[in-house]
């Protein structure tokens, strides 16, 4: 009787539906609990100085260089985009002298890291998780740790830091450029001069915000690398294990962003 | 005196010694005892125990699915056991896997020399130039040259799997674990890794196990064999006994049938 009801249960809808959040949320708190332990391994290997700078170097070229040209232009376009729709305005309902104000605590506080960070997620962050994943996938990993080599070490050091290194210099180069095309945009549109934008530039941007910014870009940094190494590092199955692996670690990448922005803009702008 | 890191007795009283042109040698093996492994409460390794001596190889056959490479895996570390005891002397354990697993973004010298480079043990041991002439002995070994600079996807599967060999036995392990080292080659190439398994094991005078499903493999590089089904052991003897076909179990693998107490899904 107990088993027949059982039998009936586990077939029912109920059943499914609770199953379902259950496993989705084991297996939330499990990649959760993956990341964080993989960053205390790598920040443990870190702080040791076990760090084989050659490799970090090379991450970096990968990390910064390659990745340049593409956040470049999304960061630059973004700031075409808005001042494409605000100058006009601001200049039409007397706000001219504040355009550049606008623009750059704009691009400085939240476009120039959170876009750099989106760009540096879809081509560096699914880059590392579908190489790792491959890794793994065809006993790489392995085959590392049986020849005695600690895999945080060896994948995770060079790559975290590489993130942490690079981002905070991506930041500063795609604000730069994002400034600079809202002047240019804010001309074009408006017939705003650039002496006017770049003097009202300065009105409201404090060390804060440039600190905080590059404060950001470290952070994201870590943070993308880190979780695209373990989302990777967990890859299970053939192709299709690198796919859900790559999917994970873009998905995880930009929630997290998202939250680090909001923890930033929380602590030190509320 | 010291202990032997085998059993750790003596080495006066210890069997696991044996003098060797006056030189105490510590015998350099693997026990396995009772080993049990579950995945999702199904026993993938049942109760499985054998033994091999310094430079024995023993071979683990059996259908696939049956448990072979998980018992290397569990050997090495890759993996942790639900219970029993393994036992191995002090010492590397090098695993050659199935498709050679070959760091792809390193050369063939990189990959070879990975573990020199970057152990934490070894890591600054050795200077560039002795890397180099570490990397061309080994591959000198497995009968390779001038292709150190070559990566992995210029080679063909057999030309990996002997530089898989090379970067195996680069820390001078005790004991080798082979994956399916035929695994996709064609039968020539299948005989030449087999050579070479032989001539690894008189060179390194190393422990070898080697999981395979074919029989050239077996007659050729073992000194003795266990079979398994279900994860459990069903055979232990020497080739020529499971030649014999004396076990039902034997029988069936030998002669290839689809007749006889193993069952695989359709």
């Amino acid at each position: 009787m107990i088993t027949a009801l059982k039998k009936y249960y586990k077939q029912s809808a109920t059943y499914k539906i609770f199953s379902g959040m259950f496993n989705d949320s084991y297996e939330f708190s499990e990649t959760l609990g993956n990341i964080v332990i993989k960053g205390l391994q790598t920040l443990k290997f870190i702080l040791k100085g076990e760090i084989e700078w050659k490799e970090v170097m090379a991450q970096c070229h990968r990390f910064g260089i390659t990745s340049l040209p593409i956040t470049l232009s999304i960061v630059g376009m973004t700031s075409v985009i808005v001042a494409s729709q605000v100058a006009l305005e601001m200049v039409k309902q007397g706000g001219g002298n504040f355009i550049g104000l606008l623009m750059t605590m704009l691009i400085v506080r939240e476009v120039g890291a959170v876009m750099s960070g989106f760009a540096i997620i879809s081509m560096i962050g699914s880059s590392i998780a579908s190489e790792i994943a491959t890794m793994r996938v065809t006993s790489q990993i392995d085959a590392i740790s049986v020849l005695n080599v600690n895999p945080v070490r060896y994948l995770f050091v060079p790559r975290v830091l590489s993130g942490i290194f690079m981002m905070p210099i991506i930041v500063i180069i795609a604000s730069t450029v994002g400034v600079i095309a809202g002047a240019v945009t804010s001309n074009l549109s408006a017939g705003l001069g650039y002496r006017t934008f770049f003097d009202s530039m300065w009105l409201g941007i404090y060390m804060k915000d440039l600190s905080v910014s590059l404060l950001k870009g470290v952070v994201f940094g870590g943070t993308i690398a880190l979780i695209s190494c373990t989302t990777g590092f967990y890859a299970t199955g053939g192709a299709k294990g690198v796919g859900i692996a790559t999917t994970k670690a873009v998905v995880w990448a930009f929630v997290a962003i998202v939250i680090w922005d909001m923890i930033f803009a929380m602590t030190f702008f509320f | 005196m010291g202990i032997c890191c085998h059993c750790n007795m003596g080495y006066d009283i210890c069997d696991d010694i044996f003098l060797l042109d006056g030189i105490i040698r510590i015998v350099m093996s693997i026990e396995v005892k009772n080993l049990i492994k579950t995945f999702d409460e199904k026993k993938v390794i049942d109760d499985i125990s054998f033994k091999v001596e310094d430079g024995e190889t023993l071979a683990i056959v059996g259908f696939s699915g049956s448990g072979k490479s998980t018992v290397l895996k569990l050997i090495c570390g890759l993996i942790e056991k639900d219970s029993g005891e393994i036992i191995t002397s002090e010492g590397d354990i090098a695993m050659v896997f199935q498709y050679s697993a070959l760091f792809d973004s390193l050369n063939v010298a990189e990959n070879i020399a990975f573990a020199l480079r970057e152990r934490k043990d070894l890591r600054k041991k050795y200077t560039e130039k002795e890397l180099a002439q570490i990397v061309s002995s080994k591959l000198s070994l497995v009968g390779l040259k001038g292709i150190e600079n070559k990566f992995p996807s210029e080679l063909s599967g057999g030309m990996q799997k002997r530089v898989s060999f090379a970067r195996a036995i680069v820390t001078e392990p005790n004991t080798i674990l082979y994956d399916e080292p035929t695994a996709g080659l064609d039968p020539i190439s299948s005989t030449l890794i087999e050579d070479y398994i032989v001539r690894l094991k008189e060179e390194t005078h190393a422990a070898s196990i080697v999981v395979t499903h074919q029989m050239s493999t077996i007659t050729r590089t073992a000194d003795k064999v266990l079979m398994l089904y279900e994860g459990k052991s069903v055979f232990e003897g020497t080739p020529q006994e499971l030649l014999r076909m004396e076990n039902e179990y034997t029988r069936q693998f030998v002669t290839a049938s689809l007749e006889g107490p193993m069952k695989i899904m359709a």
